[in-house]
């Protein structure tokens, strides 16, 4: 890495610094410029307050179990940081950003160089800061406790901290380049189908081995804890606990053990990152057969085109925006993934180990009426990233709307159509799953949910059509990180989240007073055709607006 | 049709203090091959962005075919056709679903626009990788793909914005057959280039816009006249008559533009470092 200390690296590193502070400082001219930042500020303090919450919670904690001499349960700390941070970027992309660095390129760029700006800017995100600061709360808490810890137990956590981040854009790597080609999608489509049809077989293998004490489950965790501890969290709270206790030949050890970890995360993230820098593409067309193949030069092989979709009941310039919404979204990887994540949740929830003792289960395993809702709501969250930027896919194409005859009302409705069909969709797959791992949810659940869905759906369709329009962002449907929408749009979808999620708990908390649950699935349709009405209303308008706002809509999503 | 394919009355647009296209009356007749010219930043592509409803005019009125754009832009949409600046297309379908798609979009049954994404596949040379993702098409195959979704729908008036920019002679020689075989059929063209051999050769009419303001309008013919009597008029710096063509000498259209333009500077400035 001799190439990072050289004077031309630091001027480039300068260099690409200042592009971006430049380009922020442009950014401010305009007042959308000036709504993002100050949207930014705002959940930037919310993130911090979450951040240093957590971090004097951990602090306090570790303090008390470096304290006691409980040094042990600092790995449950360590994998709560340790699964936060690899799973908040898939779970929560609307915050989640990876920095672009392709067009680094054309630039006399040495390879070291170009590793570490995708390495630091790539770990600009949420998690990274998060998990940072409750990391260096823990450091704090256990070095109060114990000062003989300050350096070994910071070297520690600091190296857990890199392998996280290098796993972190590891995954995202591999994944990505797995995802880029057809085949590896279609393979991934069959896995998510024998993952749904494994659901049926979860809930009896619960009720016969979760429910009571079973020898070979005990003699199971037996095997599996010291397995716990070879993984990089279970090896920082192991190195820690040596540590503390004094054994620094022991503690050498596991902290050796964790550095070999992030070595291989660092040489596996090498390997991608080497395949980037040398100009890779991950395109499908490298993929495809030679045309000459297909077409020899000359001969007259008609081509044969398929018909579009027939979608029963819409015109036909809204089947055709509703079948090119569904053939981009089937090549996004990224969507794909992001749009399975409520039922691996589901599966998560049930199959995570509880505390032990009475009321071992997971919270749906005792409230399993809850799960459905939880469920379903986690699926509508998984959409904003689309209903909030319905234009952030087109890029450019964006264009094509504005010169071709259909009214932007037609094609936005088009839009909707396509995520109200994948919601629906996404709550009969996750009322399956909850009938499967853990009991069908009871008819009362299942309708007022969906009077929950019918209000929340229009709701923020309503709004995420105007954002959609006043601060459009361009997405990179191929590229992990690159779904996020504007930051005036994540901090307003947080607020219309919140009034929505507070009116369902309202209606829920005025129906428990009055001892009659029917109200609050009454109230909530009364509200969903309010919410129908607003919809409407919002459609109706949008061909004025888009046509008011086109030249920033075009050139927001027209930027290379 | 008697009246103009395109009219445009005080046409205006400005962005802040910047007049980007001042006051513009064009007229285009039907069946015009009508050249668009202008150095950059005369204000070509905010012309025909605000012509194709891209953009909308700060004042003045668009007429197409008879409607006016600005009361009724989706009936003028029906009708025309658009290659912009920045191609328009929808990266991650393949050739055939983008076209398709189009022509879905402009009205055509859905068996009508898999025959004719068929035909223009073929046509452009672009049916041999099917499966090809539009993103995956090199700029040229792009050109053509943009092209071809211009004209899915048949329409009358085609609005080109620089189509030949970044493309091969191959796939240029496709795209002049097919304009000049639209151009027979009695289509209007309206098109924005920098390759002034191509406008030369293809246009009759052509319009050169300079600093926002329409500076000439007319056939090649009226243009070379009126430069050469321009020309004749002016007078010198020692105050005799300045000298037209010679008689029988043709202007090219490059020279026609640079006359009305005024022409190129070589950059006084020496750059020592380039060596």
């Amino acid at each position: 890495m001799a190439g990072l200390s050289s004077a031309v690296a630091r001027g480039q590193f300068a260099a690409i610094a200042q592009v971006r502070w430049q380009l922020f400082v442009n950014s401010l001219r305009t007042i959308r410029g000036r709504l993002e930042m100050v949207s930014r500020v705002m959940l930037g303090f919310g993130l911090t307050m979450g951040g240093l919450g957590g971090a004097f919670g951990l602090a306090a904690a570790s303090y008390y179990f470096t304290s006691h001499d409980q040094t042990e349960w600092l790995a449950l700390l360590l994998w709560v940081i340790f699964l936060f941070w690899q799973l908040f970027p898939v779970v929560a992309t609307a915050f989640t950003e990876t920095f672009d660095s392709s067009n680094l390129l054309r630039f006399p760029l040495s390879y070291p160089s170009f590793f570490m700006v995708r390495l630091v800017y790539g770990s600009l995100d949420p998690a990274t800061a998060l998990g940072g600061l409750w990391l260096f709360g823990i450091w704090m808490g256990v070095t109060v406790a114990d000062h003989r810890l300050f350096v070994p137990a910071g070297l520690a956590l600091l190296v857990f901290a890199l392998a996280n981040i290098l796993l972190a854009r590891m995954v995202f790597a591999w994944v990505e380049r797995w995802l880029a080609q057809r085949r590896t999608r279609e393979i991934m489509g069959i896995l998510f189908f024998f993952l749904i049809i494994s659901f049926q077989f979860i809930g009896p293998l619960m009720a016969r081995f979760g429910g009571k004490r079973h020898p070979d489950a005990a003699r199971l965790t037996v095997f599996l804890l010291p397995l716990e501890r070879l993984l990089p969290p279970g090896l920082a709270a192991s190195a820690l606990t040596h540590f503390s206790q004094g054994d620094f030949a022991a503690g050498l050890a596991f902290f050796g053990l964790l550095c070999a970890y992030t070595i291989a995360f660092f040489w596996f993230l090498n390997v991608r990152m080497l395949a980037q820098y040398r100009g890779e593409n991950l395109s499908e067309a490298a993929a495809l057969a030679a045309p000459s193949r297909l077409a020899k030069p000359g001969s007259k092989q008609k081509l044969a085109v398929r018909l579009g979709w027939n979608v029963p009941g819409v015109p036909g310039p809204v089947a055709a925006i509703f079948e090119k919404e569904f053939r981009y979204l089937s090549r996004s990887g990224p969507m794909i993934f992001t749009l399975i994540m409520p039922l691996v949740i589901l599966l998560i929830f049930r199959l995570s180990p509880g505390k032990s003792g009475p009321g071992s289960e997971g919270f749906f395993v005792r409230a399993p009426d809850f799960a459905f809702p939880v469920g379903a709501a986690y699926a509508l969250l998984m959409l904003t990233n689309l209903i909030y930027n319905n234009f952030g896919a087109d890029g450019a194409g964006v264009q094509f709307y504005f010169v071709s005859p259909v009214r932007f009302r037609d094609i936005v409705l088009a839009k909707n159509l396509v995520h109200a069909t994948i919601l629906a969709f996404e709550m009969i797959l996750v009322w399956t799953a909850v009938c499967f791992i853990y009991r069908p949810p009871s008819f009362y659940y299942t309708v007022t949910t969906i009077a929950g869905v019918l209000l929340a759906a229009p709701a923020n369709m309503a709004v995420g059509n105007l954002l959609s329009i006043y601060t459009p962002k361009k997405f990179d449907f191929g590229t992990f990180g690159r779904q996020r929408a504007a930051n005036t749009t994540a901090f307003a979808s947080i607020g219309v989240q919140a009034a929505v999620f507070g009116i369902g708990a309202l209606s829920f908390l005025l129906a428990y007073v009055l001892h009659k649950l029917w109200i609050a699935t009454v109230l909530l349709l009364g509200l969903a055709a309010i919410a129908f009405v607003c919809y409407a209303i919002v459609l109706n308008r949008v061909d004025r607006i888009a046509l008011d706002r086109r030249e920033t809509l075009i050139s927001e999503l027209s930027r290379a | 049709m008697d009246g103009p394919a395109i009219i445009t009355e005080h046409l205006t647009r400005t962005f802040g203090q910047l007049v980007a296209v001042n006051d513009v009356n064009l007229r285009v007749a039907p069946g015009q091959f009508f050249g668009f010219l202008g150095p950059n930043g005369a204000g070509k592509s905010t012309t025909i962005k605000m012509l194709t409803g891209l953009l909308a005019p700060s004042s003045g009125r668009m007429e197409i075919l008879g409607v006016d754009l600005t009361a009724n832009p989706v009936e003028v949409k029906r009708q025309i056709g658009v290659v912009p600046e920045g191609m328009a297309l929808f990266g991650r379908l393949t050739g055939a679903e983008y076209l398709n798609f189009v022509g879905r979009m402009y009205g055509l049954d859905r068996l009508t626009a898999a025959k004719r994404t068929a035909e223009l596949l073929e046509f452009m040379q672009l049916a041999d990788q099917p499966k090809k993702l539009v993103t995956d098409y090199s700029h040229g195959m792009q050109k053509k793909l943009a092209m071809a979704a211009a004209v899915i729908h048949g329409p009358k008036i085609l609005f080109l914005d620089e189509p030949f920019e970044g493309v091969d002679a191959i796939a240029s020689g496709t795209l002049k057959a097919m304009l000049q075989r639209m151009i027979s059929r009695g289509a209007t063209i309206f098109l924005t280039s920098h390759v002034l051999e191509i406008v030369e050769r293809l246009c009759s009419h052509v319009a050169i816009i300079h600093r926002g303001l329409l500076v000439a309008q007319g056939s090649l013919e009226e243009l070379r006249a009126g430069v050469a009597s321009q020309a004749a008029a002016a007078l010198q710096e020692d105050g005799t008559p300045g000298a037209a063509p010679p008689a029988g000498e043709k202007l090219t259209l490059e020279e026609i533009f640079l006359r009305i333009v005024g022409g190129s500077r070589l950059a006084e400035q020496e750059l020592s470092w380039l060596g």
